[in-house]
């Protein structure tokens, strides 16, 4: 076939295969390359390896992804790595296995070539801390890719693979697709696979998600996550709730044009309406989701052990786990209450609205040395300014999804994040293509400077 | 000013009780989250949720019941 499949999308890659017109065994090969070539800009890929890959592939059923190379994020388990979470040290036993997502890869035919970056313990929304070193964002590589998803967007958007998982529990596949300009699903809470995490079994907030270039990539990979397909549909008549709120307002104004102009345009696309809608109390929210998974975090650990904390946690880990312990008990129990009210004014409003839409990030990729953004508000910290919208939907269970809707006057990714009603995260796969549609998948099609083939690599 | 005296307390008695050990920097780390999270926690704490029915064992998957 004619030009780099690398450069093709999941798939694309996926039905050339099916076709017969590209073996999987030179793509493999061909990703392995790129890795080489292009990893050492970004610090995408933390691992790689070539026997196991080759075995998968040689396993490999004739499934949906059969032969596609993906990227996994360092926070599961692989039959032959344990995950490191992006620390030096975890205060959960951990250890090589299979989990969930490996299990759906596997099953759906694809081929493990890499584990992604992220940021330490998944506790940052800018990927720029990690016990790997910080990864770097493909549209400027002294930017933040955002976190904790770091590396597994990172990889996609510098077309090292095609398609990555990632996991958010509070943003962390949402924040890095908007930093690296990609489309990235938080599905409904349980819907996708997440067996192995080693906070599974206490966790209400994190879920496994796909990251692609996407909405198209995003359902097939996503169906894999989730053990089915994920239909493909019409968002006719969509139904969009906007909020008076700083999550919509105390953005960047470039933000804000860019969110309003995609939202208008889905409305024109889908011929639907846009509707204010009321929903106070968002920081309260975020507040509440904050604690919850700072509290389900600390689950199993005992005092003790974080006198003997390994000597290569950053300082902001080590700092923050023993905060953690020091959080009120009450103040937890009242952020369930919160949950509650949330995940009952939503029920209510998804009567009436089809999706609630607002920007994914108030701001572009801040730099690596000061992940800070200047809002209308002021200068804060890129963390506590992502944080205001994207916390609710792993607070109250409802699916994500982060799409890009445009390029910032310094060339960087901006986002709009469209919310749904329980399982309906088809629909948003759904939506997202109709804005594709909207806008000549211009954003979805837009490569970063990095991902633009040198003479080299031609 | 006031805040900072009650960290100064809270903080390293909250440790203590715990047999935490903790040396400057983080302690530093500790005070700096602490002054970021501590006010809206105390906002949340006030948060009028009296008339709230619970939801007794959610199932963040689906709708409330």
């Amino acid at each position: 076939m004619s030009g780099d499949p690398l450069d093709l999308g999941l798939r694309a890659q996926a039905a050339a295969i099916a076709a017969g017109e590209l073996d999987p065994a030179e793509l493999l090969a061909a990703a392995l390359a790129r890795i080489e070539q292009r990893n050492p800009a970004l610090n995408a890929v933390v691992e790689t390896f070539p026997e196991r890959s080759r075995e998968m592939l040689a396993a490999a059923p004739a499934g949906p992804l059969h032969g596609v190379p993906i990227v996994i994020k360092d926070e599961w388990p692989l039959p032959w790595r344990a995950q490191r979470f992006g620390a030096a040290e975890l205060s959960a036993p951990t250890a090589p296995g299979e989990s969930g997502p490996y299990r759906a890869l596997r099953d759906a035919g694809a081929v493990i070539v890499g584990v992604g970056n992220m940021h330490e313990l998944g506790a940052g929304s800018t990927g720029n801390v990690s016990v790997y070193g910080a990864a770097r964002n493909p549209w400027d590589t002294e930017r933040c890719p955002g976190g904790s998803s770091s590396g597994p967007a990172a990889s996609v958007a510098g077309r090292l693979v095609a398609g990555a998982i990632g996991a958010d529990g509070l943003g962390s596949v949402r924040f890095p697709a908007a930093y690296c300009g990609l489309t990235g699903l938080k599905p409904t809470f349980g819907r996708a696979a997440m067996a192995g995490h080693h906070m599974a079994p206490v966790t209400n907030m994190i879920v496994s998600g796909p990251l692609c270039a996407d909405a198209g990539d995003c359902r097939l990979l996503g169906s894999a996550l989730f053990g089915e397909e994920l239909a493909a549909g019409e968002a006719a008549g969509l139904r969009i709730g906007v909020v008076r709120d700083p999550v919509s307002e105390d953005v960047a104004p470039e933000v804000r044009e860019a969110c309003e102009g995609a939202i208008e345009a889905l409305r024109g696309q889908t011929g639907g309406e846009v509707r204010e809608i009321s929903l106070p109390d968002l920081e309260t929210a975020a507040v509440a989701g904050i604690l919850i998974i700072n509290s389900e975090s600390m689950s199993g650990t005992r005092p003790g052990q974080l006198n003997a904390l390994h000597p290569d946690l950053s300082p902001i880990a080590r700092g923050t786990l023993k905060y953690r312990m020091l959080l009120p008990a009450a103040a937890t129990v009242q952020a369930t209450r919160v949950r509650t009210m949330m995940r009952r004014r939503l029920a209510d409003l998804f009567d009436q609205i089809d999706a609630i839409a607002w920007p994914t990030i108030p701001a572009p990729a801040p730099p690596l040395e000061a992940p800070l953004v200047e809002l209308p508000s002021g200068t804060v910290t890129a963390d506590q300014a992502n944080v205001r919208g994207a916390a609710l939907a792993n607070l109250t269970g409802i699916p994500s999804i982060s799409v890009p809707v445009g390029l910032s006057g310094e060339g960087l990714p901006l986002a709009l994040q469209l919310q749904a009603a329980w399982g309906r995260d088809e629909l948003l796969l759904d939506a997202a293509e109709a804005l594709e549609r909207a806008n000549g998948r211009r954003w979805v099609e837009a490569l970063p400077p990095l991902a633009q083939s040198s003479p080299a690599e031609a | 000013m006031e805040g900072a005296t009650q960290a100064e307390q809270f903080i390293p008695a909250g440790l203590a009780a715990l047999g935490i050990e903790a040396d400057e920097v983080d302690l530093a780390v500790i005070g700096a989250v602490h002054q970021l999270l501590w006010p809206p926690i105390v906002e949340l704490l006030a948060f009028d949720t009296a008339g709230l029915e619970p939801e007794r064992c959610p199932d963040l998957s689906k709708a409330p019941r």
